[in-house]
């Protein structure tokens, strides 16, 4: 059994990204976004820092294809916004977001907006579990 | 910055591309950086290497991913700095790419002077559609890269 602490170390990444101080207390339930500020180019500075750090590939759409998962890609999204199918798959991947924010249209570009601290720390776990297997 | 190129080389089978610029010591911009002592700014080494690294990416995306899209600089990464860069100066940059995505690609950039490596950089270039206000400014950039190209 692996005694690594994603957490922990998903937390450190998240303060380098945003130049927080140490003693700034970053939670799983927090969302990136909507609770801590940040912008789509510090989303990115995040998952290049997290490839780096694990040493995993976070390629994009990563987000969209868990979500989707066995769903056919014309049952997922129309015209590049989830249908209600892919709507009700998000939120089940991303069941630590607060549900009222899900709005009725989503479109498929902005999925990464959702994720809290705690999704992005099971992707990262999701990916090592992956490259394990794989090895 | 863009009448500071000289010639751009890309090889986007292999990621790769190499350019030339030259900066004037009586340049206008510098004049006041600094007074008897110009030193190229060290914000505008990095530009200088998003021209070079942008087409790049530009020719890469089009070649590997099958896609046109247009790039603007949108992240400096691990950016180090190593010799002050005074006038006047001939830089030669190379980038090379390290990850590339439809919506952003990203280059390992050096700057070389006189043989000595001034600068070091990721740059992560953001990958755009086109939109038709864009007609104009992609058509002289065109024509700018066109011209680089000619004279490497």
């Amino acid at each position: 059994m692996s005694t690594r602490d994603t957490s922990a170390e998903v937390a450190v990444l998240v303060r380098q990204t945003l130049a927080l101080p140490e003693s700034e207390p970053i939670e799983p339930q927090q969302l990136f976004f909507y609770d801590l500020g940040f912008t789509s180019m510090d989303l990115l500075d995040l998952l290049f820092r997290l490839e780096q750090h694990f040493q995993i590939e976070i390629p994009e759409g990563t987000i969209y294809h868990l979500a989707r998962a066995d769903l056919a890609e014309s049952e997922f999204a129309e015209d590049a916004v989830l249908t209600e199918a892919g709507r009700a798959r998000l939120m089940i991947l991303l069941y630590d977001t607060p549900k009222e924010l899900f709005p009725a249209r989503i479109h498929v570009t902005t999925l990464p907006r959702f994720c809290t601290v705690g999704a992005i720390t099971r992707l990262v776990d999701h990916k090592l579990a992956e490259q394990k297997c794989s090895s | 910055m863009f009448e500071l190129m000289r010639s751009i080389s890309i090889d986007a089978e292999n990621g790769r591309a190499s350019g030339v610029a030259y900066v004037p010591a009586d340049h206008p911009l510098f004049a006041d950086h600094f007074p008897g002592k110009s030193l190229l700014p060290g914000s505008l080494v990095l530009e200088l290497a998003a021209q070079v690294a942008g087409p790049l990416a530009e020719e890469f995306v089009k070649t590997q991913l099958k896609i046109e899209r247009w790039s603007i600089l949108g992240m400096v990464r691990d950016a180090r700095f190593l010799q002050p860069v005074f006038l006047p100066a001939s830089l030669e940059i190379t980038a090379a790419i390290s990850r590339s995505q439809s919506s952003n690609v990203s280059a390992n950039v050096t700057v070389t002077v006189n043989d000595e490596r001034v600068m070091q950089a990721e740059l992560v270039m953001m990958m755009l559609e086109s939109s038709a206000e864009w007609t104009a400014a992609i058509e002289a950039r065109n024509d700018r890269l066109a011209r680089w190209k000619e004279a490497s």
